[in-house]
């Protein structure tokens, strides 16, 4: 079992990136780029949202 | 517009039954490979996370779409709801106070109680959800509309 958030959100964008270049695009280089493109966008962007999170409080209710 | 002889219908149920085989099937046998590795691996993730698996339930209907992602996985969802359920089981009782919704309720409490599930149970409908998309590429390909 994984416990990590951060691991598991890694392993299933690359999983997700290599699905996506092979069904998207028939040429190497471009599966690559897309590959690339995706797997950056996917792990950047949710930490740019975790890091936007941050100040907020995890249970209002307290 | 069928296209080199290949039966969209046989392609759509190889790529059911089993991840890839509907572009095995077509001759796209290196793009099968990869789709079955990255699939299955998506797939076992969830398993080994003890992600469970969706039961139709009426009053929520949310849970039909999540049923449905599970199953598109193929048989190999029998695992998944076989580990969660511990039976082959696709929706609740209408009453949810009956004793077999309370076992199937109980049974889906147990995995969600473990601290990966929710990992789990998203690898899981990924997994289903990129097997979606392979039915309906290989059925693209069949008819000629893809390459």
């Amino acid at each position: 079992m994984l416990r990590s958030h951060f691991l598991n959100m890694v392993i299933l964008s690359v999983l997700v990136s290599i699905f996506f270049a092979f069904l998207t695009q028939n040429d190497r280089r471009e599966r690559l780029k897309v590959m690339a493109i995706l797997l950056l966008s996917m792990v950047v962007l949710s930490l740019l949202i975790a890091y936007a999170m941050f100040p907020f409080p995890l249970n209002s209710a307290r | 517009m069928p296209s080199g002889g290949f039966s969209a219908l046989l392609s759509c149920v190889l790529a059911w039954l089993l991840p890839g085989a509907g572009h095995f099937y077509l001759g796209k046998r290196r793009r099968a490979a990869v789709f079955f590795l990255v699939v299955f691996a998506t797939f076992m993730l969830g398993l080994l996370n003890e992600g469970h698996s969706y039961l139709a339930d009426r009053q929520q209907p949310l849970t039909y779409l999540g049923t449905f992602a599970n199953i598109a996985i193929g048989p190999l969802e029998f695992l998944s709801r076989r580990s969660t359920y511990h039976r082959l089981v696709y929706a609740l009782p209408a009453d949810e106070n009956s004793p077999e919704a309370q076992v199937l309720l109980t049974a889906m409490r147990d995995k969600v109680k473990v601290v990966t599930d929710e990992y789990g149970t998203t690898f899981l409908l990924t997994a289903g959800l990129m097997n979606m998309l392979l039915i309906l590429d290989a059925f693209d390909i069949a008819i000629g509309r893809k390459s």
